[in-house]
C-alpha cells in the first residue's frame, strides 16, 4: 500500500509539475515577468541583444522571461491561456485583437493606470485608438504599419512604357490594360487583402464612428469601388492570387507584376539591384488609401505582478526601445520619433510613414472576427459565384450592422 | 450467510487492494483528461461561458437555437458536409483496402514495396499532404488537376477554381480522406487475409472455383468481421473530419465545405462562442453514439465477433 501511496503523490506532484502557472516570484523579490511575442528573427535579435540588456540594467529585480511564439497559431494559444492563467504576463498582440481580448476580460485597462495620461499624448492617435474599448484602453501601441505599393520600376520601364513610379492609378491601368499579364496582384478576399483597393477606389465601410453599415457598406460608391475591382480583374490587369491561382506576389513582382501592395516585411533591400522598390500607393480620382496594421503592448489581468508588467510595458513604448527597434524595420508609434531624421531619411521608412497618413484602421470592434467573415463572404459571392454586387453588399451591410450593434 | 457475505466483502477489499495499483492511475487520468472536460463541455453547451472569469450562466438551448438559425446556415452545411464525407469515403476506403490487400495479398513478389506505399499517405503529415493537395487543386494551369483536365486532355474550357467553389473543393476534401484512409484499411484487410486457411482455397481450386468465385465466396465472407470493424471505424472518423478543411478550404466559400470539427474549432477560437462549440461538439457526441448502436444493431457487430 506504501508503494502505491508514494506512486500517486509522485503523479501528483509531476501533473502539478506540468501546470505550473504565472510569473515567478522568488524568495529575494525578484520577479520574472513572462512575455510573449511572435517577432521574426531579426526583430527578436535586437529585442534580446539590447532592449532586454537595457531593461535588466535598469531593472535588476524583474526578469523577462522573452517567449517567442508560431505566429500561425499565437492566437489560439492566447485563447487557451485564457481558459487555463497559463499565460503571459505581457504580450505583443495583434491591433485587431486587442478590443476582443479585452471583451474576454482578459486585458488589463492600462487606462486606470495615473501615468496613463501623461502618456497618451505621446502616441500617434491611429495606434493608440486601437487599444480602445468601452471607454478605456487596453494597451499601449508598440508598432505600427501599412501597407506602400511595391513597385517593379524594370516592368514598369519595359512592358509598360513608363520610367517613373505612377502617381495616379488611372495612369497606371491605362499601360497596364495592353500588357499580355497581370499587372496588380492580391492574394486573397480578407480584409487585409481588399481593404485598400475597396478604399482606393471609393469605398466605405460605415459611418465615422463605426456604428452603422447601411447606407454606406451597400451606398452605390461602395458598390461602384467593387465593380471597379471587377472590371480591372475582367480587363487582366488585376489578379486575385486565390481566385485565379495565378503567382504569388512575392515571387510574382521579380518576373510578372508592375505592383503589389505589401508592409514593411517586404525586404526591399535584398531587392533593390533588380529594380523592386516602394512607393506611395498611387491615386485613383485623386484619393490614395491604405490600411493600418501593427501590434500593440498589453498586460494580462491574470498576470499576478500587474506593477511590474505596467512597468515593462511602458519601457516597450518607450523612446529609447522605440528607436531601437526601428533598426529591425518597426514602425514607430511615438509622435516624436515620426519626424525623426532616423525615420525621414530612410527611403524605405519614410514612404511607410507618409503613406500612413492616409491609412485608414479596420473596424475596431470586439468582433473582427465576425466582421472579416461577413467580407470575405460577400468578396467570394461576388468573385467567384458571380453573384449580384448590389444585393451582396445589402445583405452584408445587414449582417455588419447586426455585428456592430452587439 | 452474514458469514458468507463478510468473506465476500474481505475478499472483494483484497481484490481492490491489489488491483488499485493498476487501475487508479488510469482511472484518475481517464478522469482528469477525459470524464471532466466532457462534463464540462456539457455544461457549457447550455451555458454562456466567459472564459477569463470562468463565469458559467446558464442559458439553456440558446446556444443550440443559435446555431441551428444563422442566415448563412453554417451548421447545417457542415452537419450535410459529414454524412457526405461519410458516404462518399466510406465505400472507397473499405472496397479500396480489400482489393488492394487482396491484390497484395497474392503477389509472389515486392508485396512490401506496394504494402509500404499505400500506407505511407496515413503516416504523412496532414500539413505535407494538404500542401500537395493545395497544389494539385490550384486554380489555374499551375494545378495539376486543371492542368491535365483543361490543358491535356482538354475535357474543360476553362480553369477552375476548384478549392474556392462548393462541390469541387467537398470533391478536394473526399478525395484527401479517400487517399489518406485506404493505406489503413488495406493493412488490417492484409492481416485478416493471412488468417484464412488456406484449405479453403484448396478445395476450391480443385472444385475448379475460378479467380472471382473464390473472392465472393470464400475471401469476402471471411472478410466481414474485419469488414465492420473497419466501416464503424471510418463512419465514426468521418465525424471527426478536422485537419483537411482546416488546411484546404477553412470552410470556403462561405461556410459550404464546413463540418462539425471545423466549426467547433472556429467558435471557440475564432470567434469566443465556446456556448455554441460546446453545443456542435455534444451533436457531434450524439450524432456518432447513435450511429455506432444503428450499426450495432443493423449489423449485429456482436454477435460477429462473437462468430
Amino acid at each position: 500500500m506504501k508503494k502505491v501511496i508514494v506512486f500517486l503523490s509522485i503523479s501528483i506532484i509531476a501533473i502539478s509539475s506540468v501546470f505550473a502557472t504565472g510569473a515567478v516570484e522568488k524568495d529575494n523579490g525578484e520577479v520574472t515577468l513572462r512575455f510573449w511575442y511572435t517577432y521574426g528573427e531579426g526583430e527578436e535579435a535586437v529585442l534580446l541583444d539590447e532592449v532586454i540588456p537595457m531593461w535588466e540594467e535598469a531593472n535588476p529585480d524583474i526578469k523577462i522571461d522573452c517567449i517567442r511564439q508560431d505566429g500561425s497559431q499565437y492566437h489560439q494559444m492566447i485563447v487557451t491561456s485564457f481558459g487555463t492563467g497559463n499565460g503571459p504576463d505581457v504580450a505583443r498582440i495583434e491591433i485587431t485583437k486587442t478590443a476582443a481580448y479585452a471583451n474576454q476580460g482578459g486585458l488589463t485597462a492600462v487606462s486606470n493606470y495615473p501615468e496613463f495620461d501623461s502618456l497618451k499624448d505621446n502616441f500617434l492617435e491611429g495606434p493608440l485608438s486601437t487599444n480602445s474599448f468601452r471607454g478605456a484602453y487596453y494597451g499601449l501601441p508598440l508598432d505600427t504599419n501599412c501597407k506602400v505599393a511595391v513597385v517593379n520600376t524594370k516592368i514598369l520601364k519595359d512592358e509598360l512604357n513608363l520610367y517613373d513610379v505612377p502617381t495616379t492609378m488611372e495612369e497606371f491601368f491605362e499601360k497596364a490594360k495592353y500588357r499580355d499579364t497581370y499587372s496588380l496582384n492580391v492574394s486573397g478576399f480578407g480584409d487585409w487583402d481588399l481593404y485598400p483597393y475597396f478604399w482606393l477606389f471609393g469605398g466605405v465601410l460605415t459611418n465615422d464612428g463605426f456604428t452603422k453599415a447601411r447606407g454606406y457598406f451597400n451606398s452605390p460608391k461602395s458598390v461602384d469601388s467593387v465593380k471597379t475591382m471587377i472590371k480591372l480583374h475582367d480587363e487582366g490587369i488585376f489578379t486575385i492570387r486565390d481566385l485565379d491561382g495565378s503567382v504569388d506576389a512575392w515571387d510574382g513582382i521579380e518576373s510578372e507584376y508592375a505592383m503589389f501592395f505589401e508592409g514593411p516585411w517586404y525586404n526591399f533591400s535584398a531587392k533593390a539591384e533588380i529594380g523592386i522598390v516602394p512607393a506611395l500607393i498611387p491615386t485613383f480620382e485623386g484619393r490614395s488609401a491604405s490600411v493600418v496594421g501593427g501590434e500593440n503592448i498589453a498586460i494580462f489581468s491574470t498576470s499576478k505582478h500587474q506593477e511590474a508588467a505596467w512597468k515593462f510595458t511602458q519601457f516597450m513604448a518607450s523612446y529609447e526601445v522605440q528607436n531601437a527597434m526601428l533598426k529591425s524595420g518597426q514602425l514607430p508609434v511615438l509622435k516624436d520619433m515620426v519626424t525623426s531624421p532616423a525615420v525621414l531619411e530612410n527611403p524605405i521608412w519614410s514612404v511607410y510613414m507618409e503613406q500612413l497618413e492616409t491609412a485608414k484602421a479596420r473596424i475596431p470592434s470586439p468582433y473582427t472576427g465576425d466582421i472579416e467573415t461577413v467580407w470575405k463572404n460577400c468578396m467570394t459571392s461576388i468573385f467567384v459565384e458571380g453573384a449580384d454586387v448590389q444585393d451582396q453588399m445589402d445583405k452584408a451591410a445587414l449582417e455588419l450592422d447586426a455585428i456592430l450593434s452587439k | 450467510m452474514v458469514y458468507r457475505m463478510k468473506n465476500y466483502s474481505r475478499r472483494d477489499l483484497n481484490g481492490w487492494r491489489y488491483c488499485s495499483p493498476f487501475v487508479l492511475p488510469g482511472l484518475i487520468l481517464i478522469s482528469v483528461f477525459v470524464l471532466f472536460p466532457m462534463i464540462f463541455t456539457l455544461r457549457i453547451a447550455f451555458s454562456n461561458y466567459q472564459i477569463v472569469q470562468g463565469n458559467i450562466s446558464f442559458v439553456g438551448f440558446e446556444n443550440f437555437k443559435a446555431i441551428f438559425t444563422e442566415s448563412n446556415r453554417e451548421f447545417w452545411y457542415a452537419y450535410r458536409n459529414n454524412f457526405l464525407y461519410a458516404i462518399v469515403t466510406v465505400p472507397f476506403i473499405v472496397f479500396g483496402g480489400m482489393i488492394f490487400s487482396y491484390l497484395i495479398n497474392n503477389l509472389k513478389r515486392g508485396g512490401s514495396i506496394f504494402k509500404v506505399g499505400f500506407y505511407l499517405p496515413v503516416i504523412t503529415s496532414w500539413v505535407i499532404v494538404s500542401l500537395v493537395f493545395k497544389y494539385m487543386f490550384n486554380n489555374s494551369s499551375r494545378g495539376l488537376i486543371n492542368y491535365f483536365l483543361v490543358d491535356l486532355i482538354h475535357v474543360l474550357p476553362d480553369y477552375v477554381p476548384w478549392l474556392l467553389r462548393e462541390w469541387p473543393a467537398n470533391a478536394a476534401i473526399w478525395l484527401m480522406g479517400i487517399w489518406k484512409n485506404t493505406g489503413w484499411s488495406m493493412l488490417i484487410y492484409l492481416a485478416a487475409l493471412q488468417s484464412i486457411d488456406n484449405i479453403l482455397y484448396e478445395a476450391a481450386d480443385l472444385d475448379g472455383a475460378s479467380t472471382w468465385q473464390k473472392f465472393r465466396l470464400i475471401t469476402m465472407p471471411s472478410l466481414k468481421p474485419t469488414t465492420f470493424f473497419v466501416l464503424v471505424n471510418m463512419i465514426i472518423g468521418s465525424f471527426n473530419v478536422f485537419l483537411q478543411v482546416m488546411l484546404l478550404t477553412s470552410g470556403a466559400p462561405n461556410g459550404k465545405t464546413s463540418v462539425l470539427q471545423y466549426m467547433l474549432y472556429d467558435r471557440a477560437f475564432g470567434k469566443f462562442q465556446f456556448g455554441q462549440a460546446s453545443a456542435v461538439g455534444l451533436i457531434s457526441s450524439i450524432t456518432i453514439v447513435v450511429l455506432t448502436l444503428f450499426m450495432n444493431k443493423t449489423f449485429k457487430l456482436d454477435n460477429q465477433e462473437v462468430n
